[in-house]
């Protein structure tokens, strides 16, 4: 079983840190401070940061705070960055309006 | 680190969480065991957080009204989480004769069981949501049902149960259970860990399949691909789910401003699986095209994820929850067939007292394992 | 449904070069890009790349997007520009958009190179405007002509933060200064040393404490750090500034990959999350293939040739070619590739720290820690010697896989030998015609030619000038050292600016005889 698999894992307090407001997440504003909460929380992966914040989850879908992210949850739970399994990375790969994806073009 | 607890809950869903909740607040010791790496991953990330009734089989309505009336509405204060739920009604919308004829159909069900569910026109229906396409000509109205965040439920419940001390194992695939002595008791995992409950609860969606037949326990079900996709964030428009008669599309616009939708290009039973819980290249322009027939004013907004995942869909359509009482000590909450979300509260909190006391608030007896039968 | 023989993503250095070499094998190949413009990252870069004539050294990267593109037509590649792939489904299924359709393709093999994105650190402000990867200046500067700023911080001190910031004074941008919370800076010491000497000043075991401004950047604080990364209290330093830029490292854009299922590995070494692929860029899909940063983030020239081994892949899995012409052709650019992986900044050293040359020569430690060679560092390497008349000087301190000095001089005055790392040396009793092409063809800009005692008290030094406007003969100013203080008053003597220096004009300024191994920059005084 690795590190964080095992949720029931003693992974200390929670402990309010001065750049706890830092905007992490710019596209959903989500700050570091709510991200370490949440690894308090259970929430061990970047997946679960992303479906119970929605960090990563706006218009640039994490191309800028995944890492970030990554680094923060990493530290919070005492392991390597390289440990965390990165988010799933999803259709589309820009966003795309829904007018636009809705229209296929003919066979060419 | 202990391996044996009064209830081993196999599945780390809604269901599964939620009944590791309701269990650990009865004072029994939970062990949860999620195939995944993660928490939530199966249908309860996967769906259009829909919270209804109307449009539900009549058999599944007891269970799905019981956890509107009691469990939802004071849910986001009990799990110290924003589970964004809304009562504000759902409209399943319709465009014509054929449609208006699904719809009465569904409606006429549900009055029988007493709910509250009625058809509008198309004026009604414009009253409620002015942002509707004048194509739109009738609807089914159900002012309770609602829609929440699957994802922050979902994951909610867990937060909850883990603080009270549910132990909590993500990436750990069961491959099969054991009897001792007449009673299920042994669940084995592909990793070689071995664990111990006085009971076991499958909450596993289309994989419980699998493992309950490891003790010769068989429920009919196939899996279905359900895709979904989110936009950016929009002004606010609405606060109702929504649904069409032929089932489009259905979704809603979340707190967040998103709007989430659901839907489906017609080939969900047969989709290729290569492993990973691939969209399909059909499927969301389908949905989109579906989306901007009800709302054109929708037609810029961005999309900016979509998503899929395998549903369990039962043989009848209807969810199996309860006792499998040919197995003593073995509990399931499986085939929920796409509505595993609006009951999945309903289901783990019955779950819980069936196993905690033996009884249910609900008559559970519609929804048995044992129920299928021959047609002829 | 469209299909292909082969379907490209990214028409970047590694995309380009994989669809001519598929292409002039008999494939039929399209190329996809979301950008208006091809060419990926090489558009923007104005500097003449390193390596040997097979790398298409002291060529400068626009004009090799261009050779690319070329060759891509010639070869009969189709490159469909503002079309961007949304997904990468099953069956190797490419859905793109393009105007306001998607449109389904399919191949029958794929190869994705698309690149990588800029890394963000983040400080108190972060997040203010003013704030952009040092690419992203790139971008503004040269390719769309707008000035990022007029006062610029720099973060970070690799290739990246070094040629952007040299790119940004030549832009007519201020530097105040180079900041990079290593303890060494990480890329080329010729890189450093042409941004040391025009008076930008390196801080190193430093980092950004905070960014200043209301609305946007007005100024920013930056402070040393210790071996923890804790701020050393006193001694933070304040700069006013209206742009920070953060060359802070790349990750490989490699979510179309994990999309479609291939294996990923997180390598911190290549730079995050890439695919698991060999070293021909087979993932563990069959038939889908990468390239370039996406695999692992090494540089342009490197690159271009693990295009074209997945172009040459792609051929023999589709069965254009045989295994055993690929083998053999694989062979080939190994070796090439090889080369490039040479040298004191190879894959292989990183995070190493090295103190001495190939040769044992001690690394300038000046270089590492403040970005120039200082004046007591510089006689101990074996291109600076001394001779009666003008002779070259060069000024090439670390292994670098570079060689074209040496071909470059006429008299063959230059020998770097057949190990390309190897640094070069002024070989014994070879006459300098003072002809200027070595100057010009240092893509370090390293070289310099000097006449150390013209008779009168004074000497001449030739340097590399690739700035504007291109001060006047007999226009006076300052002589800059090695470290960008003032060390003397000069002339201009000349500025040459021929054909064949590739824009890198030459100039010749005259100094007291004192400051002949001193005087390395030119400023005109104001």
């Amino acid at each position: 079983m690795n590190s964080v698999n095992d949720r029931s894992r003693d992974i200390g307090p929670f402990v309010p840190a001065p750049d706890d407001d830092m905007l992490i997440c710019r596209c959903e504003e989500i700050t570091k401070g709510e991200i370490r909460q949440a690894v308090h929380d259970g929430m061990w992966t970047i997946t679960e940061i992303r479906r119970y914040l929605r960090a990563g989850m706006g218009l640039c879908q994490g191309q800028t705070c995944s890492r970030l992210v990554k680094g923060i949850v990493a530290r919070e739970l005492g392991v390597s960055p390289a440990e965390i399994e990165p988010a799933t990375s999803r259709v589309p790969m820009r966003p795309i309006q829904m007018r636009v994806f809705a229209n296929e073009a003919k066979e060419d | 680190m202990k391996s044996n607890a009064e209830v081993i809950v196999i599945g780390g869903g809604i269901i599964g969480n939620a009944a590791a909740y309701y269990l650990v607040k009865r004072g029994l010791s939970v062990i949860v065991l999620e195939g995944s790496d993660f928490i939530g991953n199966g249908g309860s990330s996967r769906n259009g957080g829909g919270v209804r009734q109307s449009g539900r089989d009549v058999r599944e309505l007891p269970l799905v009204m019981y956890g509107i009336k009691n469990l939802w509405p004071t849910l986001s204060q009990e799990l110290e989480t924003d589970c964004e739920y809304h009562q504000d009604g759902n409209l399943r919308l319709g465009k014509n004769e054929k449609h208006k004829e699904i719809l009465t159909k569904l409606a006429t069900n549900a009055q029988s069981c007493g709910l509250d569910v009625r058809m509008i026109d198309a004026k009604e229906v414009k009253s409620i949501n002015p942002y509707l396409s004048d194509e739109v000509t009738c609807a089914s109205w159900c002012p309770t049902d609602g829609h929440a965040n699957p994802l922050t439920t979902t994951l909610g419940y867990y937060k909850m149960a883990r603080r009270l001390g549910v132990r909590f194992i993500s990436g750990e695939r069961v491959k099969e259970l054991r009897m001792v002595k007449g009673r299920v008791r042994k669940v084995i995992c592909e990793s070689g860990d071995v664990f111990e409950g006085e009971n076991i609860l499958v909450a596993a969606g289309y994989d419980s399949r699998a493992i309950l037949g490891t003790v010769g326990v068989d429920i009919p079900m196939t899996r279905s691909l359900l895709e979904c996709l989110v936009t950016e964030a929009e002004p606010h428009m609405f606060d109702q789910m929504l649904g069409t008669a032929e089932a489009d599309f259905y979704g809603h616009q979340t707190k967040h401003g998103s709007f989430v939708f659901g839907g489906s290009s017609g080939f969900e039973a047969c989709n290729k699986d290569n492993g990973t819980p691939i969209s399909s290249s059909k499927t969301a322009p389908c949905i989109c095209r579906g989306i901007m027939k009800y709302f054109p004013d929708l037609a810029d907004a961005k999309i900016v994820r979509t998503w899929a995942g395998w549903s369990d869909k039962c043989a009848d359509g209807v969810a199996v929850v309860g006792a499998i009482d040919e197995v003593p000590g073995l509990y399931t909450s499986c085939a929920m067939s796409g509505h595993g979300f609006g009951i999945g509260p309903a289901a783990g909190h019955q779950l819980a007292q069936l196993i905690a006391t033996g009884t249910t608030d609900v008559d559970l007896s519609t929804l048995r394992y044992d129920r299928f039968k021959a047609k002829i | 449904m469209k299909r292909y023989d082969l379907i490209i993503v990214g028409a970047g250095p590694s995309g380009l070069s994989a669809a001519i070499e598929a292409a002039k094998r008999g494939l039929e190949v399209v190329v996809f890009d979301e950008n208006e413009k091809p060419g990926g990252q090489l558009f923007k870069q104005i500097h003449k790349f390193f390596g040997s004539k097979e790398h298409r050294a002291k060529t400068r990267g626009f004009v090799i997007g261009k050779q690319l593109l070329d060759e891509a037509a010639a070869a009969g590649v189709i490159v469909v520009l503002n079309a961007t792939v949304i997904g990468l489904y099953q069956d190797k299924e490419v859905v793109v958009k393009i105007k306001d359709n998607i449109r389904h393709y399919k191949a029958d093999a794929v190869v994705i190179a698309t690149g990588a994105a800029e890394n963000m650190v983040t400080f108190k402000g972060w997040t203010l405007p003013g704030v952009i990867g040092a690419g992203a200046a790139q971008t503004l500067m040269n390719l769309h002509g707008v000035l990022p700023g007029k006062k610029v911080l720099m973060l970070g001190s690799g290739n990246v933060g070094l040629v952007v910031s040299f790119q940004l004074l030549q832009c007519g941008c201020e530097v105040v200064a180079l900041v990079d919370a290593a303890p060494r800076v990480g890329g080329y010491g010729v890189h450093a040393a042409k941004v040391a000497r025009t008076g930008v000043p390196f801080y190193l075991s430093h980092t950004i404490v905070e960014a200043e401004g209301d609305e946007w950047v007005t100024g920013v604080t930056i402070a040393q750090i210790d071996d923890k990364f804790n701020f050393i209290e006193g001694t933070e330093k304040h700069f006013d500034v209206d742009t920070i830029c953060l060359a802070v490292g790349l990750s490989p854009m490699s979510q179309l990959l994990k999309m479609a299922g291939a294996k990923m590995e997180d390598n911190p070494k290549k730079g995050g999350q890439v695919p698991v692929c060999d070293e021909y860029g087979r993932t563990s899909i069959p038939g889908v293939f990468v390239a370039g940063d996406v695999s692992g983030i090494e540089e342009a020239s490197s690159a271009m040739i693990e295009g074209r081994m997945a172009g040459v892949v792609a051929a023999e899995y589709l069965g254009f070619i045989d295994t055993e012409s690929m083998d053999t052709e694989l062979k080939e650019m190994e070796k090439a590739l090889d080369g490039l992986r040479q040298g004191m900044f190879a894959p292989k050293n990183r995070g190493k720290s090295i103190d001495k040359t190939e040769e044992g020569i001690d690394i300038s430690v000046n270089l590492l820690k403040r970005g120039f060679v200082a004046d007591d560092e510089i006689e101990r390497y074996p291109g600076v010697t001394h001779k009666k008349g003008v002779h070259p000087v060069i000024e090439c301190t670390q292994n670098i896989p570079c060689n074209p000095c040496q071909d470059a001089c006429p008299k063959k005055c230059i020998s770097i030998g057949s190990n390309i790392t190897s640094l070069p040396i002024v070989v014994k009793d070879s006459e300098c015609i003072n002809c200027g092409m070595c100057v010009a063809s240092c893509s370090g800009q390293a070289i310099f030619l000097v006449d150390e005692d013209c008779g009168d008290g004074t000497a001449t030094v030739t340097l590399p000038y690739e700035f504007l406007p291109l001060p006047k003969e007999g226009e006076k100013g300052i002589a800059l050292g090695r470290d960008g203080n003032e060390v003397c008053k000069a002339e201009v003597v000349s500025v040459k600016s021929a054909k064949a220096f590739d824009k890198t004009n030459l100039l010749t300024m005259r100094v007291p005889k004192e400051y002949a191994m001193k005087a390395r920059f030119f400023k005109v005084s104001k």
